[in-house]
């Protein structure tokens, strides 16, 4: 069960990297916004009693703020250029979560982030008796609700212009899209998305602390949808299906696995760049099930 | 009306030791296979040991979340009260947030941040001090 949660919380911060790749923009940055997410959601229900449903609300208004910011002076940036300064901002990020010291006193204890002590107490879900049961169908009913979104996206002009974008940006250009603020609306929703994860996965762990959002998790999350493929918003969950749940969840592999992992990431960068389920798959998938 | 008063009474009266909050230590000693470590969970609660608690312990590695735990075990009742018994198996040596899931007279999750080495485990010390249990 507790591999089933971690691949439904990972699965929010490998789709917003994915959504920034059908922009044409590659982050190596989303772990920030996860984190921006995390401790957001967390101060408000351990410190300020707020119910999880509305902290997550905050959290991704927080996180689409943080990205939306990032994403201003960032955007005029292409390619490399664009990765290596999320990565900055990403770890900027971080460095942030270590400076933060805010706590209050609940029930005689200090309650909040305590800089690299970490964010201890964050018990809403104990509070409220919400079993792991009732929390592994939250957590999956929500990335189901994200996932229809995608689907209904994808099939509808917004997402089309987004496809567009993310393969020739001059051409949408000249179709009258404004790219700079569709592009940072497309950043802004990523970094809600990743935040809403983040907020999820600090009620599951019940600690979070600045090196939970390290590089790590940005290379994973990009990682997942260049594996699982570009093709459909199923391309990145086969990703972290394959990571997580074959890989990790099995333990075959048991210590090897980031080198399987890595191995497998530059097999699939070679032969299939654009991942197992990329837009001929989905296209030849779709053509024998219609 | 004396049951409501009495069930006042034992309210207030349990209420201090509702709220004392739980607290966790480990012991832990490499076992002759490669990262398998035989481990003593000490639980108590205001100071006192808390026996009779149903104790299931995991572990994720702070730099790598959700990616790098290990499958949660349960851990049976060690020989005096508070103490249970645990093998933890894990990936590789250094730092990891082990999981303690309490369920009977607490329904509580602890995490303790402990160093784990050839030595066995020590609690991670960061900023020259101990984190908070």
């Amino acid at each position: 069960m507790g591999v089933l949660t971690n691949i439904g919380l990972i699965s929010f911060v490998a789709l917003s990297a994915y959504l920034l790749i059908l922009a044409g923009e590659m982050s190596f940055g989303q772990q920030g916004f996860f984190g921006v997410g995390a401790y957001t959601a967390g101060v408000a229900t351990a410190m300020y009693g707020v119910p999880l449903p509305i902290a997550a609300l905050m959290a991704m208004g927080a996180g689409a703020a943080a990205a939306f910011l990032v994403g201003l002076p960032t955007l005029r940036l292409r390619g490399l250029y664009f990765a290596m300064a999320t990565l900055a901002a990403a770890e900027m990020l971080r460095i942030v979560f270590e400076l933060i010291h805010f706590q209050r006193e609940i029930d005689g204890e200090p309650v909040g982030p305590d800089g690299t002590q970490g964010f201890r107490g964050i018990r809403w879900v104990f509070e409220n008796g919400v079993e792991r049961e009732g929390y592994l169908a939250m957590v999956w009913g929500l990335l189901f609700v994200v996932v229809i979104l995608f689907l209904i996206v994808e099939r509808s002009k917004l997402g089309a212009t987004l496809r567009m974008l993310g393969e020739d940006p001059e051409l949408a250009r000249m179709l009258g899209i404004h790219v700079e603020r569709f592009k940072l609306g497309v950043v802004a929703t990523a970094g809600a998305l990743a935040a809403l994860g983040g907020a999820l996965y600090a009620h599951h762990n019940t600690y979070i602390e600045p090196r939970n959002f390290d590089i790590m998790l940005g290379v994973h999350s990009l990682a997942y949808a260049l594996i699982g493929g570009l093709g459909t918003v199923f391309g990145p969950l086969l990703g972290v299906l394959i990571d997580i749940g074959a890989l990790e969840g099995s333990r075959v592999f048991h210590g090897y696995r980031m080198i399987v992992f890595g191995g497998l990431v530059a097999v699939l960068l070679i032969f299939r760049p654009r991942g197992l389920l990329d837009e001929r798959v989905v296209h030849w998938l779709k053509r024998r099930l219609a | 009306m004396a049951k409501a008063a009495l069930g006042l009474i034992l309210f207030f009266t349990a209420f201090p030791l509702l709220a004392q909050k739980v607290q966790g230590e480990l012991a832990c000693r490499l076992t002759k296979t490669d990262f398998v470590y035989d481990c003593m969970i000490r639980i108590s609660r205001g100071g006192q040991p808390l026996p009779g608690a149903s104790v299931t312990l995991g572990a994720d590695m702070p730099s790598m979340p959700m990616a790098h735990n290990v499958k949660p075990v349960k851990a049976t009742p060690g020989k005096a009260p508070g103490e249970y018994a645990a093998k933890l198996d894990l990936e590789m040596p250094g730092e990891w947030a082990v999981k303690l899931r309490l369920r009977g007279p607490v329904n509580d999750q602890l995490i303790l941040l402990y160093e784990f080495d050839e030595q066995g485990a020590q609690p991670v010390r960061r900023g020259g001090r101990l984190p908070r249990k």
